[in-house]
């Protein structure tokens, strides 16, 4: 009796010390932010002296058209760099996945952007987006084009920042891709080009649909980030001109810090928290549409 | 027992003796003597000349001081950290202006009455009336007038340390050479920035920050006091968008839009940078900047630079802002803080730090000998301080939220072109709902009444 429930309970004593951890590290900070967002607290206050408000944080803030602004330029961002680092990304590793002399080295290189501290990106880029020293609009002048106002006008400003990060984060939807390519079935492909494939048909129906698990993983983790992202903007334009840089994560800062509203603050963290879960479960929902009705077709196809 | 009478009597003696002799000796630091200060200082020039100045006190006085160094703008949220514990660490601290109204209304910086009211510590040549008056007006005192200004309510919490005012810097050399004449009014400032460009070709009239925030906000001010505006009028109800609050805004706009290249993001640093670079004939904001113009380092137009006080529009009316320091509530030694704080701002050490290259907060170190050999813009600074507005600019908890509006909109009527009076509009319509909520208006309908 007592070493059947013992037995009963290992796995459980197995798992405890990983559901205590988990506990204690995510959910209590998420449940304090969570609690926090009820209140009006400010920074010199202890948290239980804080006044309950209830859900006023929530509301005030969805009437707030600096929030709903700042929310739509954080969509705008995040939609466009994740699609444009996936299309460069995923090219790029289309491209160089052959043997060629150097290839590790060549590799390294365009590992480097992601490795550079973002405060350091964000200040290289604004050097050279510099209006007078900086090196784009020096180059410009001298073919003679006219200067371009990358930081100071507020369609430029996110342009500019979305190619800062582009080029920053390009590299990781690279390499994940390029490590995807390289384990694929040689058979396949091998077959294919028997069957006289092109190399354009090979990518399209073999490559690309082979790595699709990688890639949707990836593009998930690009655009969480891409949701996070601070420090390269708060750099480079801190939000401005106007808010047309002013991205959720920097709103939520300057929130904390600036306007010492921490309820506000923690309210906003819990609606980009929603939104992304929102997404990444969408996400994995279409995959697994997706594999289901692959699957179901698989075995239709074996039956027949 | 007449063996222990023989023992005990010179013993005696030699006890007294020695007791009269500290007595007679007992200086104000002897108790103090070993203790170890923790001090909170911005990275700052004016701290890095306090850092020169500071052995000299431990050598005077014992006591010894560890200084932790932080970013100005990081300060804030350290200290509001460390001054919500029980216990402190820091027994002394540096505050930006508009932290007073948060640590003196959570009630975490001592009052300083009771220490200058304590003989052994207060020193009576201190002299507090030769401390500038808008500085202490706007950094120390809390709870006067509006709450955050002095008034027969007021008391102080904090002696201006660090303080600075606004100057106009301007290219000696450029003036010279068309003939220019130093603005003495807004009006012939406006005129000379948008004049210079075409004078000197690719140079731009007056170097200002313009950048999206809290930058675009401390341009606007600027103008906003000499040109007669307020931000909120005496019942509290936002009056940025008035004729004077419009005002400023064309001023600021009609500057960034003559100013040098890229001026519409520029932030302190470009700003001053493009003044030292030569690409800028004027430059307006504060005082410490005036340290790096003739470091050859740092600039290129050294000894082409002259200053003059602020302009004049319907009156006078300079920034007061900078550093001030205070005794934590939760501070370890309280006392020994307070007398490295009386040492920091006592005439001497003010004009040491002044020659070391700091900002003085007193009035005599604007006038001293050597300060004016070694810095000959001092007497002018000394001029212009007389008119520092310690009302310039609101500090109320929630200024770091309408601060951050009127600064993200401003940017928007520089860089996008929209309406200055639209704009203003819509700021003084959030402004109202932050001042609503945060109970400004809790007397209105009471008054209203007619009760009282």
């Amino acid at each position: 009796m007592n070493s059947l429930n013992l037995n009963r309970f290992t796995p459980y004593m197995f798992l405890a010390p990983a559901g205590i951890v988990l506990t204690i590290a995510l959910l209590y900070p998420i449940g304090y932010m969570v609690y926090a967002s009820f209140l009006n607290w400010n920074p010199s206050q202890l948290i239980s002296e804080a006044e309950w408000v209830g859900l006023r944080n929530y509301t005030n803030l969805l009437a707030d058209a600096a929030f709903i602004e700042s929310f739509f330029v954080t969509l705008k961002f995040a939609f466009c760099v994740v699609i444009l680092e996936m299309l460069v990304g995923v090219g790029l590793a289309l491209l160089l996945d052959r043997n060629i002399r150097g290839m590790s080295v060549l590799r390294t290189i365009f590992i480097l952007p992601m490795m550079i501290a973002p405060i350091v990106v964000g200040l290289m880029w604004r050097y050279m987006y510099h209006p007078t020293v900086g090196v784009f609009n020096r180059t410009l002048k001298d073919w003679g084009f006219e200067a371009i106002p990358w930081l100071s006008d507020s369609t430029w400003s996110l342009i500019s920042i979305i190619i800062a990060d582009v080029w920053q984060w390009t590299p990781f939807i690279f390499i994940l891709s390029l490590a995807a390519l390289q384990s694929l079935p040689k058979s396949v492909l091998e077959a294919a080009r028997i069957d006289g494939a092109s190399a354009w048909q090979q990518v399209v129906s073999i490559k690309i649909p082979l790595m699709m698990p990688v890639l949707i993983v990836t593009l998930l983790l690009r655009l969480i980030d891409a949701f996070k992202v601070l420090e390269v903007i708060l750099v480079m334009t801190n939000g401005g001109p106007g808010l047309s840089t002013e991205i959720l994560a920097l709103r939520i800062s300057r929130t904390a810090s600036e306007f010492r509203e921490l309820g506000v603050a923690a309210a906003m963290s819990n609606l980009l928290l929603i939104l992304l879960l929102v997404l990444t479960l969408g996400m994995f929902l279409y995959n697994k549409i997706v594999e289901t009705k692959k699957a179901k077709l698989r075995a239709a196809v074996e039956e027949g | 027992m007449s063996l222990t009478k023989k023992v005990l009597l010179p013993m005696l003696g030699a006890v007294a003796a020695v007791t009269t002799a500290t007595a007679a000796l007992a200086g104000p630091y002897d108790d103090y003597k070993g203790t170890k200060l923790v001090v909170n200082f911005p990275a700052h020039p004016h701290y890095d000349a306090v850092m020169k100045v500071l052995p000299k006190f431990t050598k005077e006085t014992g006591i010894r001081v560890e200084v932790d160094q932080l970013q100005y703008l990081k300060m804030r949220e350290k200290q509001t950290l460390e001054l919500t514990k029980r216990n402190g660490d820091y027994d002394l601290l540096a505050y930006v202006v508009f932290s007073k109204a948060d640590y003196v209304y959570a009630d975490q910086l001592e009052n300083l009455a009771r220490y200058f009211m304590n003989p052994k510590l207060a020193d009576p040549s201190y002299d507090p009336d030769d401390l500038i008056d808008g500085y202490v007006g706007n950094i120390g005192v809390a709870g006067g007038n509006k709450g955050y200004l002095p008034g027969p309510t007021g008391s102080l919490y904090g002696i201006p340390f660090g303080s600075e005012t606004s100057i106009l810097g301007y290219r000696k050399d450029i003036f010279k050479k068309h003939g220019l004449k130093v603005p003495e009014t807004y009006e012939e400032m406006l005129d000379l920035a948008c004049r210079i460009p075409k004078l000197e070709k690719g140079m731009g009239g007056l170097a200002s920050r313009a950048a999206s925030g809290h930058h675009a906000s401390h341009a606007y001010l600027l103008h906003l006091a000499p040109l007669g505006g307020r931000i909120f009028d005496s019942e509290w109800n936002p009056i940025m968008n008035n004729a004077a609050g419009v005002q400023a805004a064309e001023a600021l706009k009609k500057i960034v839009n003559c100013g040098a290249e890229g001026s519409k993001t520029f932030g302190f640093a470009e700003a001053g940078a493009s003044f030292l670079q030569g690409q800028s004939a004027m430059f307006l904001d504060s005082t410490i900047f005036a340290g790096r113009v003739d470091n050859p380092r740092l600039s290129k137009v050294v000894g082409k630079v002259g200053w003059a006080p602020h302009p004049k529009g319907v009156r006078r009316g300079s920034q007061t802002g900078g550093f001030g320091i205070g005794i934590p509530k939760n501070a370890k030694n309280k006392e020994a803080a307070f007398l490295l704080m009386q040492w920091l701002t006592s005439k001497k050490a003010d004009r040491l730090i002044a020659l070391a290259g700091g900002n003085p907060s007193r009035y005599s170190t604007h006038s001293d000998r050597d300060v004016n050999a070694k810095f000959p813009h001092m007497q002018i600074f000394g001029e212009a301080l007389k008119y520092a507005d310690p009302d310039w600019r609101p500090i109320i908890p929630v200024w770091g939220k309408i601060n951050a509006d009127l600064g993200t909109t401003l940017s928007k009527v520089l860089t996008e072109d929209l309406d200055i009076k639209t704009a203003l509009d819509g700021v003084a319509k959030r402004s109202k709902e932050v001042m609503r909520e945060a109970g400004y208006y809790t007397w209105d309908s009471y008054s209203a009444s007619g009760i009282n």
